[in-house]
């Protein structure tokens, strides 16, 4: 047989690979800054784009597509040649791949703290950017799939599987979820609203877990984990059991996230019974992992590469069991809106995929620098405090959690909430929230040491830019080959069979909630937004509001006594996008509006809570909002704006748009005069107007006919 | 699920890994990295079974049996029927509006204050949506009956909302007394302006 000489380029997988580095710190500073605000919530002095709730999604978004992303690409512009051996298909398409996701990354970084976001959790980058993030995704998977197209190995090694499901499950995913009626170049409203949109967000936000931070990674652990160890595959029929288990069990389990919402009861069961078949699939994943180790833990004990990515695989598979425990409804009843949530994610997130991107980077800087890296004993260093850090940062989390959720639920002997004020449910849990940062700073000074570890190594060597191999053409397999080896021969037909097993859940679930008119049964007493209402609509979502308060009542006594009846699905129908919120830092708003209410506050109270939250409540770890009384509402959007909603189905009389300014200046200068009478001086046209005219129509009506 | 089965391997398509003494499987080798030919372990193929058997019988009980637990509507019926039926009157029959003097009560009542009444009338009374409580100034009459009235059922129209459902009579009864007692009179930081009539 004679083999062909070829060679790879290793620039655009070390350009990666930096990328991973930077995004990396980059994305945990902010996420530290966060942590720490949550303790001193006006550190960020009056400044509207670091406010908590701003940064937030930065911080998100830094950590999955930033550092993560990058992580991704570095390993499959790495793996994938040396897997196919062949070099990647076009080195154009791969500069195009690269510098077109750094791109985006700016302007994430410079949309985001101004307040530019869709609201959708990790997909808050508003349309413009969603464009341009589907085009590179095609430019990324057509490198990928040429790639396999002019390979000399026959059979696809199970990694790639694993990319090529990320590569065509995210396209469904991201488009499906983003699709929106723009009404600016900077914003939009989604084309689902309420219930319907949160199910298709949770559809994409828990499998943006699914396959952006998991199935990808589990492709770069078949390839570095045996790499680094030297050691075989410990299951190929494992590997095949388990990847097509894992992805056609994933895409059903979003609605999880909606577990005691909305949602019909049917969802949401679907959504616990897949989580739940979900787990040995995905220890699938970790027992081929763990078990390719047999016979070289000696190894481990020794290297910091594999010690990183054993408590890597670990922590995978700690959080893929905690995952479907989460999603029992007994479970989740208690830790949905909690800190248990955080704490469940950031064991992914901090052990999971930042301990895998740590080793494979150790391994692979002294690889493409040929040296030596500088310091091993650096690396332990890195690996005590990433752990250590790790677990201070989680398990205050889970005791704040819990904490929380039971003092939420708590009834005094008489029958009363034993905990009316919601922040005294906060000033219980605060200690936690230190100890969280400090978790934080720990795993933040492990990341500023690695970093120094790999430039100093890099510094040390130089970069080697081609690499030959050498390697027989493609051939013919010698015998007949089963079902699956002949599948794994033929990467395209492979490509087809992953979108069809990921397309199966997602259009099951999804299709009935719009054509099944049960699912969301209509009530009459709900009307449209009034443009006032929708103007600060805008603004609670302009300024992340959603981050720290849900608007979702859960049917349970514990939150129907605390803040009105539950939240009924024909409510949410105006909802573009829904704002249900995924977490309680500060208390629900479904029914903030509702006068007879325990929550409700008159508009004087909603004015001065936003300019100083600490002087009505001095507790309050709310951020100050003072810009609110300062920015004006853009009132030649207003009419387009309306256009949009009726376009979407919204049912305002025609013409309306003509009207709606005229409408919201009546409504304003009403709210603005009462709040006169109440000593405070502001201009109807400013943003706090209309986001207490959002505020007090919230929940109101289904309790107008009552 | 053999791999023999899934790919019709044969004898000769394996080699032995020393270390483990698995087999491996010949021809599969990518960029160096072998795979073994091992069996799904028994105990993670049970682990699967069950909880599809688990999905399965859940599915039914909501489908089928409309188990109570799974339908959202009726548990959360059947949680309120439950609760109703198994509290205590939330009247004391000894009850009786007047000002407590105890300092326990007056304690219980500064308690309630600064965690709920200090929200619209601040820590020290001075009052910021809601009235200044420290001067001699009165909306709505400065009797214990009268600032009982107006916590139990509220004046919605200016956004002071009833507790006769979040506090207790004991707890409404602690916190009228401990503003009559306790802050009417003081000097708070940022008064409000007067409101009512004078008393």
């Amino acid at each position: 047989m004679e083999l062909q000489k070829f060679t790879y380029d290793n620039r655009l997988s070390n350009m990666f690979l930096w990328a991973t580095v930077i995004w990396g710190v980059v994305g945990m500073l902010v996420g530290l800054t966060a942590a720490f605000e949550l303790i001193m919530p006006n550190m960020s002095g009056n400044i509207s784009w670091l406010v908590f709730s701003r940064i937030r999604p930065v911080h998100t978004n830094a950590a999955i597509f930033a550092f993560v992303g990058n992580g991704i690409f570095t390993a499959i512009y790495y793996s994938t040649p040396r897997l196919l051996k062949t070099p990647m298909y076009s080195k154009l398409l791969g500069n195009i791949h690269f510098w077109g996701w750094q791109l985006i990354i700016v302007l994430a970084a410079v949309t985001l703290p101004f307040g530019l976001t869709q609201s959708k959790e990790y997909a808050e980058l508003i349309w413009p950017i969603d464009v341009l993030v589907v085009l590179i995704w095609v430019v990324f998977g057509l490198n990928l799939i040429m790639t396999m197209v002019k390979r000399r190995v026959k059979h696809i090694y199970v990694s790639i599987w694993f990319y090529i499901a990320t590569w065509v499950t995210i396209a469904v995913l991201y488009i499906t979820n983003n699709l929106a009626i723009p009404v600016s170049w900077s914003m939009s409203y989604p084309i689902y609203a309420g219930i319907q949109d949160a199910l298709v967000q949770w559809w994409y936000g828990h499998n943006a877990v699914a396959f952006f931070l998991t199935t990808p990674v589990l492709g770069m652990m078949y390839y570095f984990v045996p790499k680094a160890s030297n050691r075989p595959i410990y299951s190929y029929k494992l590997s095949i059991i388990h990847f097509w288990a894992l992805i056609f069990l994933y895409i059903w389990a979003g609605p999880h996230h909606l577990l005691y919402s909305a949602l019909p009861d049917w969802a949401q069961a679907l959504g616990v019974v897949f989580s739940v078949m979900l787990i040995a699939p995905s220890w699938g994943g970790m027992i081929n992992g763990l078990l390719t180790l047999r016979g070289a833990w000696d190894k481990v004990r020794e290297d910091p590469v594999l010690k990183m990515m054993v408590v890597a695989v670990t922590a995978y598979g700690m959080s893929t069991f905690e995952g479907p425990m989460l999603s029992l409804k007994s479970v989740n009843a208690l830790s949905h809106f909690t800190d248990w949530t955080i704490a469940h994610v950031h064991i992914g997130t901090l052990g999971w995929n930042s301990m895998m991107n740590f080793g494979m980077i150790y391994w692979l800087v002294p690889r493409l620098f040929k040296t030596k890296l500088y310091s091993v004993k650096l690396a332990n260093v890195h690996f005590w405090i990433a752990t250590l850090g790790m677990l201070f940062f989680s398990i205050p989390l889970y005791f704040a959690g819990f904490t929380q959720a039971l003092m939420w639920k708590q009834f005094t002997e008489e029958g009363f909430l034993a905990y009316p004020n919601f922040l005294e449910t906060v000033t219980q849990i605060l200690p936690m929230y230190h100890l969280r940062a400090f978790g934080g700073s720990l795993y933040f000074i492990g990341a500023l040491l690695f970093v120094y570890n790999v430039v100093k190594t890099a510094m040390a060597g130089s970069l080697v830019r081609y690499e030959s191999d050498e390697a027989p053409a493609k051939a013919k397999p010698k015998h007949k080959e089963g079902w699956h080896r002949a599948l794994e021969g033929r990467p395209l037909q492979f490509t087809v069979a992953s979108l069809v097993v990921i397309l199966i859940g997602g259009l099951i679930e999804i299709v009935p909630m719009y054509l099944v008119k049960s699912n969301v049964p209509t009530i009459s007493s709900v009307k449209p937004y009034t443009p006032l209402e929708l103007e600060g609509r805008d603004v609670y979502i302009k300024e992340g509001c959603y981050l720290c308060h849900s608007q979702m009542i859960r049917p349970f006594r514990s939150e129907t006594e605390r803040y009105g009846e539950y939240t009924k699905a024909g409510e949410t129908v105006y909802d573009f996008p829904f704002q249900f919120g995924s977490k309680r830092t500060g208390p629900d708003l479904a029914r903030e509006g509702v006068k007879t209410l325990p929550n409700y506050k008159p508009d004087s109270w909603h004015f001065n809570h936003m300019m100083n939250p600490q002087k009505v409540s001095p507790e309050s770890i709310m951020p100050a909002y003072p810009w609110l009384a300062e920015n004006e509402i853009d009132l030649s959007l207003t009419p387009a704006k309306i256009n949009a909603m009726i376009k979407l189905g919204v049912p305002y009389s025609e013409g309306y748009a003509d009207q709606a300014v005229a409408d919201l200046n009546a409504q304003a200068e009403k709210i603005a005069a009462g709040l006169q009478a109440s000593g405070i001086q502001v201009d109807k046209n400013k943003e706090i107007i209309a986001l207490i005219a959002y505020l007090q129509r919230l929940g109101t009506d289904i309790y107008t006919t009552k | 699920m053999a791999t023999d089965q899934i790919n019709k391997n044969r004898d000769e398509d394996y080699e032995i890994d020393t270390l483990t003494n698995d087999r491996l499987i010949k021809d599969h080798s990518y960029d160096g990295i072998r795979e073994l030919d091992n069996d799904l372990p028994p105990w993670w193929k049970w682990l699967f079974y069950l909880t599809i058997v688990f999905a399965i019988a859940y599915m039914i009980r909501l489908w089928v049996f409309q188990a109570d637990d799974l339908v959202q509507n009726r548990e959360y019926e059947l949680a309120m029927e439950e609760a109703k039926l198994n509290q205590p009157a939330k009247s004391a029959a000894d009850f009786s509006v007047v000002l407590l003097e105890d300092p326990v009560s007056l304690a219980k009542g500064q308690e309630t204050w600064v965690k709920i009444c200090a929200a619209c009338h601040l820590v020290d009374g001075g009052g910021i949506v809601g009235p200044n409580m420290t001067d001699e100034y009165w909306i709505h009459g400065n009797k214990i009956e009268n600032l009982y009235t107006i916590i139990t059922n509220g004046v919605i129209e200016k956004g002071m909302i009833p507790y006769k459902d979040q506090l207790s009579e004991e707890a409404r009864l602690e916190v009228a007394s401990y503003i009559l007692l306790k802050l009417v009179g003081t000097t708070p930081a940022t008064p409000k302006a007067p409101q009512g009539e004078k008393f």
